[in-house]
Parts: structure tokens; C-alpha cells; sequence
């Protein structure tokens, strides 16, 4: 038995080891991070939750994308003002002004223009008007939406407060009476005369965001300036927070699927999940598989026969479809999943380890040791477990990447936890969402590459374990 | 004498994996109650059957619902409904064995029938058909390309086999599927996206042919690169290790030529080994091919699976998932006849 | 004319330490019906010697050079396919060491015995397995042998099945290479009759490679001791064993426990040679007893001829020393 300090020099030798304790490194330190930047209820509080994705824009490109195909996709924004910049009365009323400036650079118009109100609050029984007004490039303003926040109903005493458990989400570029604004705009700035349902055919945003070349319109590049103008009769009425969000193709370090959702984060949350499924499956298995090998190799008999008709039944058994099987009937929690993994995951390892067992069992040391009056548990522990615990690691190793395998496996077929976003359970919802067909390659490449770049880390580290573990196979100095 | 005894241990020993599984998947729904939902299904189908065609002899409502009242209760009787669920254990397993598997509650057959095992019958020759493509062009690639590689321990080819090997084993098949059809069909627009024929079928015989076959080709490719990995590896290796054998030198000492001592001496000599490997990779090579047909829309068992689980269809999961495990022991049994034929050694105990 | 005249062999591998220099400038000659013992320790070099007659080198082959005469033709300057066909198995046979794994688990071994005529003299199946017939009598096998398999056999069987299938083509020589290190002493003495009964009735010539002086002693007619690659001493069987020349050779023979007496067994101090770096000089010198220090450490002696046919290696015979 060689020392741990050959052990580790031997391991260290080959290049695959080095790759792949660099990968592993890699992984856990996502793993990590992700761990301890994420809730453990992300799956259900977050991921499953619409209502939290719904200000991104849908099935967007990730924004270096743009980097690549020279900056002609509009990245999405979302940007909320929650101070206001001026305050002044006018009239009857005092008036607050939120501010927000966006810069147009792509050559693509907005999707779509979305207002979003939340915790407005006013004193006065005369609720407050909230104006949407936007400052071209070209120094021209269109006003896009005038807004009546509800009057306070008699049961209800100041502070009224409004849009707090739900925002108010306005979709301008979707309002019917903005069509009559942008004609009479379009007649001012450009002479051009159009009746309201004209304009609604080419599109707001074209109008909005456009300015006239010719006979199309062009995204105008620039700067925009976005005011909220809120009417109030006190001047303790504010608003919460103002959110403008224009919708653009790309967004995110990784793109959205079809719900909105960032798939930057459900991916790194695929790390820690991957980790965790792999390594419990593979500990677990080899758990039962190294100590059902020993105790059947060591004690034979009757525990022995047993034991091993269950491993030969076992292992002549298709993994699959009973995996499908078993999952379905008892449902897809992921530590179900583990325990069906691990059940079909250590008769292979109990075979293997019951005949090198055999093999030491006939050794001398052994017999000497029995004729010392050794117990049998003793001489399992102290004698028999060192001489295979080697090969034991290195197969708890190469299980790894088979479990997250199968895992990600279950998941297409729509057998995974859904209360836990893992890679496989991303790609099943874009398969299913046509993404492969619609050629929305970043959700259906990075997840599977991450699966690929994991299942690879635990396989180079096996190879590299190989030639410590099996002696005849280490390169000769 | 010998070699019948042995075959005749290696199918018994088989066919107790099969009835382990049967007697397995009976009791798992049995106790969970869903094979009282199954057998429901069943007696459901049954009177809806038999009220269309009383209905078409008793006109009075009263009298047929009293007729079909009385059949009910037979039929519950007869499926053992009124008893529990372990007592009805000897009659499922029979039945499954005879392969009455009951009805789907979602899926139909192209002919419309809601029997399972009619819906079964028409989907498994696709699906056999498929993997036997696979397993040929797997046969023939892994024994030119590994023994090549094993006569040329080192080269460029034999350290890209590893290469190969080692991401073909990480690399999950469906999501290979999935870029294949993004890369080939969406973007190259070379190859259909799924499916088995194009829709319409054409109806000339030979451009139904060439219609299958483009059809064939991602899924084949798909299943090819996910599974010749370990099949190349494997030959590979077991190649070169034969090949260091004495018998093969004495064989060139015998001045035989390089090719024959190659085939006769090296290949034919590393077969048995490879076989076995080969035996111990047929379930992940099952489990690829219900992904890749999920993946592709093959209309075969695999995507069948697929749509049972979709659609919760209790009776079809369990139909499948046996006759799945029915077709794995009757390869497992074909691969064990070939070694016995590849392998004096084993022909006697 | 010799059958085999074998003149300056060099073979030497290819490692990542060096070359390992295996056979290091040896001569030697086999006469027609002629039996020629290799004797030595392992690693000497004498299974190098004979894949270097019969031509099977490994791919790490750094040296092959000298002459190999056989009945006249020099075989170095045959090309692979010739030596194939025309002197392989047909005209030079060979018994391999472990005739355990000799033989093609797979496959009858009368179809292994029958096939090199098959191959080589497009004899057709039925014919071939006829003359394998032939064969397993004349090694001392049932014929209805040939329908078996290589693990129904057992291992004085398989050795007689390899030695059939030496003999298949009529070659004019065979060299066996341990040809019984692998069985135990009864089975060892009816192969050696065996062999013995063979070179009688077919007239065969043979080289015969073991580490066992005894057994050399009992077929062979000449008998080279090789050293580190070279041969230290070569003459007939009688010479060696009763008058032998060389200090290595002469404790070669001490170390042969006798049955009768009670000379106690002497032994060779010190370990064999590593063949990547020899000493230089006389190979044999850092464990000779008359080594003397100076000619024997700096020149490697020549082989020379003492009383006629009695050929040694030795600074004590060629002028010098004494």
C-alpha cells in the first residue's frame, strides 16, 4: 500500500488530473458562490414565480450577443427612478418630476414600452393624475400616457396608498388613445398625416422611437429622456417607485427563456444541485455497494449467495425504463430520485468489490491474522477495506458523472423535481418550448454544455485516479 | 450436451430477472393503488363498448342501465375489483404475460384502436428498426476504427479515440439530439426535424425509401456518436491487450500473413471480451435510444414512453417499462448464445 | 557447409534508459542433424538469439545486424515477405517458451496444426487436417485430438501439440525455446524423450534454448554458454561438461546439485549484468575469480579456439595472462 505522498504524486503526474481538479475547482467554486448568494427556496419563490420575471422581455438573446453581430440588437432595460428630480407647484397642484434618461444605439426599435407604478401614496380625497412623457433626441416631447391613480374609497383614511401588493403595470406602446397622440405628432414633426388606425398598423414604437427616412420610418439614436410627472394636491403624495421598461432582443449575461426568466441565474443554480445529486448518488451507492461487497466476499455462505442472485438480478435488469418507472410511481422529489439512482447504482460495485475480496481473503496476512483470535468485523475493517478502498474512491468518482447523467436524463423526459431548477429541467422546458425547432441556441447550448463540462470533470479525474488505483497501468519511470 | 445445459441455465436466469421485474412493477402499483385506477380504466372502456351495443338492442333507458348495472358488477368480479389488491397479483401477472395489457386512457393507435398492445405492436418495428441501423453501423465503425487504432498504439488516432471516448461518455444523447436538429434542420436546413416520414408520406416506393432514410439519418448520427464511443474504446483496448498475446507471435512465426493473423488470431481471439462489454452496455444503449426517439419524434416505443408520462397514462407505464425489460432479456439472451458460440472455453462446466 | 551459420548477431532494443544491448556480437554454426544447446541465465540474451533467426522483432528494435547463413543464403538480406514465405515455419520452425498461451483458445488446435499447410503449400482443409493427424502420432497424441480445444488439453499436451505443429511444414530446423520450463519434472522427461526420438527419426537439426545445464546435457551435441548477451564458451557437449573452460562456465556446473555424492552446490556471487550498461571489458569480470583487474576491466576478449574445436571468451586463453 503505498503512502498518501506517493499516492498524491502518482495522481498528480498526468495531465487529465490536472484538467480535471481545474474543472473541479471550477465547478465548486460556482457552487459556492452560488450557495451562498441564493435563497434554498429560489425554485419556488423565484423560478416558478411569473410574476417575478415579468419586466424582462421574453426568449432574449444574452447581451454579448450584440458584441458579436455588431450591436444591432437593443438590449432590454428596465430602469426605475424612485426620488424625484424636481418638485414645483403648478396651479392647483404640486407637481413631482422622476426622471430617467435611455440611450437608443442599435438599430433595432423597441418591442414594447411598459410603465410600471408601485406604492403610490396620496393625502388628499382627490387622487393624483401620474403624466408619461418622453423627450426625443430631436428635443421633441410626446406625452404617451396620462394615468388616473383610483380615488380612495370611503372606508379608507390618508395616507391612501395604492400598488402595493400588486404594481400597476401600464403597457403604452399597447394604449389605443396614444394612436391619436403619435397622429397629431407625426402631422407637427413631419407633415405627415395619418389617421389613428394607420399609425396603430406600422406601430408605436416605430413612431415613438423612429423618425421618418424616405417613406419608413428608422430608429432615432440618442439620448431619450423619460419624465413620470405626478399631479398631486399634497405635498406629501409620491410615488414609490417608477419603473420604465423598453423592451429589447437581448438581455442578461445568458439570455431568457420564454417565461422571462434570467437563465444566467437558474444555471448557476444548476451548479450546487449538480454537485449535490452526483455526489449523494455516487456516495451513497458506493456506500452500500463497498460494504455489501465486503461483507459478502469476506463472511460467503448463505448472506453471500443472497446477496449476490440480487446483484446478478440487478445487473441484468434495463436501467431506464425502470428508472421511468419508479420515478413516476413515486413521484419526482429529487431525494426520490437519489434513492432510485442509488438502488440501481451499487450492484455493479458490490460485484467487483466482493471478488477482489476474494482475492485478499486468501492471502496470508489474513489467515495470520484470523489464527490471532481477530474478530471477523476487525479484520474487514482494518485488513480487507484499506486494500480496496483505492479502487472504491476511484469508482465513487467515475459514478459521479453517471448520476448527474441520469438526473439530467430524467429531467427531459419530464420526470425531475420541479421545485428546483436543474440543467436537464431547463432544457426539457425549451424542448418542450420548441426552443431547438425556433433556434434559440442559448438556451438549449449552455445548459447542456454545463452538464457536459461537469460529467467531463469527474471523468478526467477518474482517468487521472486510474493509474494510482490499478498499478499495472502506471507509466514507468 | 454440455452446451444446452449451459444456455438453458443462462435463459432461466433471465427469465428470473423478467419475472423479478413483473412481480416488481405488480406489487409497486398494486400497493399504491394504481393498478385499482388501471383496472377501472379498463372496466370503463369495457361498459362503454358494451353500452353501444346494447344500446342498439334494449331501447328502454331503464332496462340498460340495469343490463349494463349487472355487467358492471361482472366485470368487476372478473378484474377482481372487489378484492385487494394483492389478491389480484396472480391474475395481472398473468395477463401481463399474455400480453393483454389493457388500454390507454390517452394514446390511440393509427387505427384507431385504444388497446395497448395494438398501439404497442405498431410502434415497435419503428423502433427496431432504428436501433438495429444503429447497432450495425456501430458493429462496423468500432471494429475498423478501434482495431486500426490498436494497431497503431499512440498515433494521432489512437490518442483521439481516448479523446473521443472519454466527452462521448459525458455527453448526454438527447441534448446531442437537440443540436443536431438546431444545427441541421434549423440552421443548415439539411435535414427534417423529426419524425419519421415527411407528412404526406410519398407513395412511389422508392422515394418512400429515400424519405425514411433522410429521415433515419440525425437520429442514426445522434445515437452513433453518443453510444460508438465507449464501443470503439472498448474494442481498442481488448485488441490490444489480445494482441500482446504469445499465440498471436507464434502465429506470425508461423509465417502466416499479417492480415490473417490479424483476423483470425488478434479479432477473433478479442471477441468473447468484447462481446461481454458489449452485453454490459446494452441498457445504456436502450436508455439512448427512448431519448433519441423522444428527441426526434420517432414514432416508436421510446417516444411512446414519452407521451405516457406526459399524459400520466398509468396502464401504458407499466405495459412499456415490461416490454421494454422483455426485449432487453431477449438481446441479453442473443448476445449469450453469440458468446457461447464465440467462446469454446464456456461450451462445458 | 553448416546448416546455419550465424556470424557478429547484434540485436539490441530500444529503451527509455538506452539501448539494451540483448546480443552483442555472437557466432556460432549448427551442422546438419546437429543439436545446439543456448545455455544461460535469464536474460542473457538466448531468446534473443532465436527471434533473431526466425526474425519476430518487437517494434523497439534499435540494432539487428550481422550474417545468417542459412544452407547458403544470407537470410538478413531476404526482404519480410520472402523470409515469409520461403523460410518461415517452412525451412526454420520454432517452439515457443510457455506453450500455454502458444495456442489460439478459439480455435481446434488441429486446425492450428494444419493451417500453416494451408497457408503455405494451399493444401485444402480436409487433407491438412489429415497430415495434423499424422503429426499428433508421430508427437505421441490421439488423432481424434485434433477435435479439441486448446483448454481441454492438458500441459504436456498442449507442449506436444506445439511441437506437431512445429514440425508441420518439414522444416529443417527447429528452435525450441524452453521447451519444458513450464512443466513439471515426469511430463518434462517424456517431451524430452519425445524431442529426443525426433531428432532420431527425422534427422532434425534444433537449437535448443534452456537455463538448465542438465537438461542441455541430455540432447544436445554442442553446447553454447552465453553471458550478457555474447557467448563465453562453445564446443561439443563432452568438452563443456567435463573439461569446461571458461570461469563462468565451470560454476554453471558447480551449482549443479548431483544426486549421488555430497558436494555441496556452489553459487555465483554477485547479479546478473544490466545489459543497458555492461561493464566494459570482459562482461564476466566484476564476478570472476581470476579477473585481473587490469586486460580483464579494460579489453573485451575475443573468442578463440583451444585444443582444436573448444572455443572460449576468456583472457586466461588468449595469450596474456598467465
Amino acid at each position: 500500500m503505498s503512502s498518501p505522498r506517493e499516492f498524491f504524486s502518482e495522481f498528480w503526474a498526468s495531465k487529465t488530473s490536472k484538467a480535471g481538479m481545474l474543472f473541479l475547482i471550477i465547478v465548486v467554486s460556482f457552487s459556492l458562490y452560488t450557495v451562498a448568494t441564493f435563497p434554498l427556496d429560489y425554485g419556488t419563490r423565484y423560478w416558478n414565480n411569473p410574476k417575478y420575471w415579468a419586466d424582462n422581455p421574453k426568449l432574449a438573446m444574452p447581451q454579448w450577443t450584440n458584441f458579436f453581430l455588431g450591436n444591432s440588437f437593443l438590449e432590454h432595460k428596465i430602469i426605475s427612478m424612485s426620488a424625484p428630480q424636481k418638485m414645483y407647484p403648478s396651479g392647483a397642484y404640486y407637481v413631482k418630476s422622476y426622471e430617467a434618461s435611455f440611450d437608443l444605439n442599435a438599430d433595432q426599435f423597441p418591442t414594447f414600452l411598459t410603465l410600471k407604478l408601485e406604492s403610490v401614496s396620496f393625502f388628499s380625497s382627490k387622487a393624483p393624475a401620474i403624466v408619461l412623457l418622453v423627450t426625443r433626441p430631436d428635443n421633441r416631447t410626446i406625452e404617451l400616457s396620462r394615468i388616473t391613480v383610483e380615488p380612495p374609497l370611503f372606508t379608507e383614511e390618508p395616507p391612501y396608498v395604492r400598488y402595493v401588493d400588486e404594481p400597476r403595470r401600464v403597457l403604452v406602446s399597447g394604449d389605443p388613445r396614444l394612436s391619436i397622440t403619435l397622429s397629431d405628432f407625426l402631422l407637427n414633426a413631419y407633415n405627415l398625416s395619418l389617421e389613428p388606425g394607420q399609425v396603430a398598423d406600422i406601430g408605436y414604437e416605430k413612431v415613438i422611437f423612429g423618425e421618418l427616412c424616405e417613406s419608413t420610418f428608422k430608429p432615432l439614436k440618442g439620448r431619450y429622456l423619460f419624465t413620470v410627472l405626478l399631479y398631486a394636491r399634497d405635498a406629501r403624495d409620491q410615488i414609490g417607485k417608477a419603473t420604465i421598461v423598453i423592451g429589447g432582443q437581448v438581455y442578461g449575461f445568458m439570455g431568457t427563456d420564454i417565461l422571462g426568466r434570467d437563465l444566467a441565474q437558474g444555471l448557476l443554480f444548476g451548479f450546487p444541485v449538480a454537485l449535490l445529486i452526483g455526489f449523494a448518488t455516487s456516495v451513497l451507492s458506493t456506500l452500500i455497494g463497498a460494504v455489501l461487497g465486503i461483507v459478502s466476499g469476506y463472511v460467503g455462505g448463505r448472506l453471500d449467495d443472497v446477496i449476490q442472485r440480487i446483484c446478478d438480478i440487478m445487473n441484468n435488469m434495463p436501467q431506464l425504463p425502470l428508472l421511468i418507472f419508479l420515478v413516476f410511481i413515486f413521484g419526482n422529489k429529487l431525494w426520490i430520485i437519489v434513492a432510485v439512482l442509488v438502488i440501481f447504482g451499487w450492484p455493479s460495485l458490490a460485484i467487483v468489490v466482493r471478488s477482489m475480496v476474494l482475492q485478499a481473503k486468501s492471502s496470508s496476512f489474513i489467515e495470520a491474522a484470523i489464527s490471532l483470535g481477530a474478530p471477523k468485523w476487525w479484520i474487514m475493517v482494518r485488513h480487507i477495506f484499506p486494500q480496496v478502498a483505492p479502487f472504491i474512491l476511484a469508482q465513487m468518482i467515475f459514478f459521479t458523472p453517471a448520476a448527474i447523467l441520469s438526473e439530467a436524463a430524467l429531467s427531459f423526459l419530464g420526470l425531475g423535481d420541479p421545485s428546483i431548477p436543474t440543467w436537464g429541467q431547463i432544457l426539457e422546458q425549451g424542448f418542450h418550448s420548441g426552443a431547438v425547432f425556433l433556434g434559440h441556441w442559448w438556451w438549449v447550448l449552455p445548459p447542456g454544455l454545463l452538464i457536459v463540462f461537469s460529467a467531463v470533470t469527474f471523468v478526467l479525474i477518474a482517468l487521472g485516479l486510474e493509474p494510482v488505483v490499478n498499478p499495472r497501468l502506471r507509466r514507468w519511470r | 450436451m454440455g452446451l444446452g445445459r449451459k444456455l438453458a441455465f443462462k435463459a432461466i436466469s433471465l427469465v428470473i430477472v423478467l419475472v423479478a421485474v413483473l412481480f416488481l412493477t405488480v406489487i409497486i402499483i398494486g400497493a399504491t393503488g394504481i393498478s385499482d385506477k388501471i383496472l377501472n380504466g379498463m372496466v370503463q372502456e369495457a361498459l362503454r363498448a358494451m353500452r353501444q351495443e346494447l344500446a342498439r338492442e334494449i331501447k328502454d333507458p331503464e332496462a340498460l342501465n340495469r343490463a349494463l348495472e349487472k355487467i358492471r358488477e361482472d366485470l368487476i368480479k372478473s378484474y377482481g375489483l372487489d378484492r385487494p389488491w394483492y389478491a389480484r397479483m396472480p391474475d395481472m401477472i398473468w395477463r401481463i404475460v399474455t400480453l393483454d395489457l389493457g388500454v390507454s386512457r390517452s394514446v390511440t393507435s393509427f387505427s384507431g384502436s385504444n388497446k395497448i398492445s395494438d398501439i404497442i405492436l405498431e410502434r415497435f418495428p419503428n423502433t427496431i428498426f432504428l436501433m438495429v441501423t444503429v447497432l450495425m453501423i456501430n458493429f462496423v465503425v468500432s471494429l475498423f476504427v478501434g482495431v486500426r487504432a490498436a494497431t497503431r498504439p499512440g498515433s494521432f488516432l489512437d490518442r483521439s479515440i481516448s479523446l473521443y471516448s472519454s466527452i462521448s461518455y459525458a455527453l448526454p444523447t438527447w441534448w446531442l439530439g437537440m443540436l443536431m436538429i438546431l444545427v441541421f434542420a434549423f440552421y443548415l436546413r439539411l435535414f427534417p426535424y423529426g419524425g419519421m416520414y415527411s407528412t404526406p408520406p410519398p407513395t412511389d416506393p422508392l422515394m418512400r425509401g429515400l424519405d425514411l432514410a433522410w429521415h433515419l439519418c440525425l437520429p442514426v448520427l445522434t445515437l452513433v456518436i453518443a453510444t460508438s464511443g465507449s464501443w470503439i474504446y472498448i474494442t481498442r483496448s481488448i485488441v490490444i491487450t489480445t494482441a500482446q498475446e504469445d499465440f498471436v507471435t507464434v502465429a506470425r512465426a508461423k509465417g502466416l500473413p499479417e492480415r490473417l493473423v490479424l483476423w483470425r488470431y488478434v479479432i477473433r481471439a478479442a471477441a468473447p471480451p468484447i462481446l461481454t462489454n458489449l452485453m454490459l452496455g446494452l441498457a445504456a444503449y436502450l436508455g439512448g435510444a427512448i431519448l433519441t426517439e423522444a428527441v426526434f419524434s420517432w414514432p416508436g416505443m421510446g417516444l411512446l414512453y414519452f407521451e405516457a408520462i406526459m399524459s400520466v397514462d398509468e396502464a401504458l407505464i407499466l405495459a412499456l417499462t415490461y416490454i421494454y425489460t422483455l426485449i432487453y432479456v431477449i438481446i441479453r439472451f442473443v448476445l449469450e448464445v453469440l458468446y457461447i458460440i464465440v467462446d469454446p472455453r464456456v461450451r462445458y462446466t | 557447409m553448416a546448416l546455419l551459420e550465424v556470424r557478429g548477431l547484434k540485436l539490441y532494443y530500444k529503451t527509455v534508459r538506452g539501448p539494451i544491448k540483448a546480443v552483442d556480437d555472437v557466432d556460432f554454426s549448427v551442422e546438419k542433424g546437429e543439436t545446439l544447446g543456448l545455455v544461460g541465465e535469464s536474460g542473457c540474451g538466448k531468446s534473443s538469439v532465436a527471434i533473431s533467426i526466425i526474425r519476430l522483432l518487437p517494434r523497439n528494435v534499435e540494432v539487428y545486424e550481422g550474417r545468417i547463413f542459412f544452407d547458403g543464403i544470407d537470410l538478413m538480406q531476404l526482404s519480410e515477405e520472402d523470409f515469409r514465405r520461403k523460410i518461415r515455419w517452412k525451412r526454420i520452425s520454432m517452439v515457443f517458451q510457455g506453450a500455454m498461451n502458444s495456442l489460439n483458445p478459439v480455435l481446434k488446435v488441429g486446425f492450428q496444426v494444419a493451417e500453416p499447410l494451408v497457408v503455405h503449400q494451399n493444401m485444402d482443409k480436409e487433407e491438412a487436417v489429415r497430415r495434423a493427424k499424422e503429426l499428433f502420432k508421430l508427437v505421441g497424441l490421439p488423432p481424434d485430438f485434433v477435435e479439441r480445444y486448446p483448454h481441454e488439453l492438458s500441459g504436456g499436451m498442449k507442449q506436444r501439440v506445439v511441437i506437431a505443429m512445429a514440425l508441420a511444414l518439414n522444416p529443417e530446423m527447429v528452435i525450441l525455446d524452453e521447451p519444458t520450463s513450464a512443466l513439471d519434472v515426469s511430463i518434462q522427461a517424456q517431451i524430452m524423450n519425445l524431442l529426443k526420438s525426433l531428432k532420431r527419426e527425422l534427422g532434425l537439426s534444433m537449437i535448443f534454448i534452456t537455463h538448465d545445464i542438465a537438461l542441455a546435457s541430455d540432447i544436445c551435441d554442442k553446447i553454447g554458454v552465453m553471458y550478457a548477451g555474447q557467448i563465453v564458451e562453445l564446443s561439443s557437449i563432452e568438452n563443456v561438461l567435463l573439461s569446461p573452460k571458461h570461469p563462468y562456465t565451470q560454476k554453471l556446473i558447480a551449482s549443479v546439485p548431483l544426486l549421488r555424492g555430497d558436494r555441496v552446490p556452489e553459487f555465483i556471487p554477485g547479479a546478473p549484468p544490466d545489459l543497458v550498461d555492461p561493464p566494459p571489458g570482459c562482461r564476466f569480470h566484476p564476478r570472476c575469480p581470476h579477473s585481473d583487474g587490469m586486460r580483464c576491466v579494460k579489453d573485451v576478449p575475443p573468442m578463440v579456439g583451444v585444443e582444436g574445436d573448444h572455443f572460449v571468451r576468456c583472457w586466461l586463453y588468449s595469450g596474456g595472462l598467465k
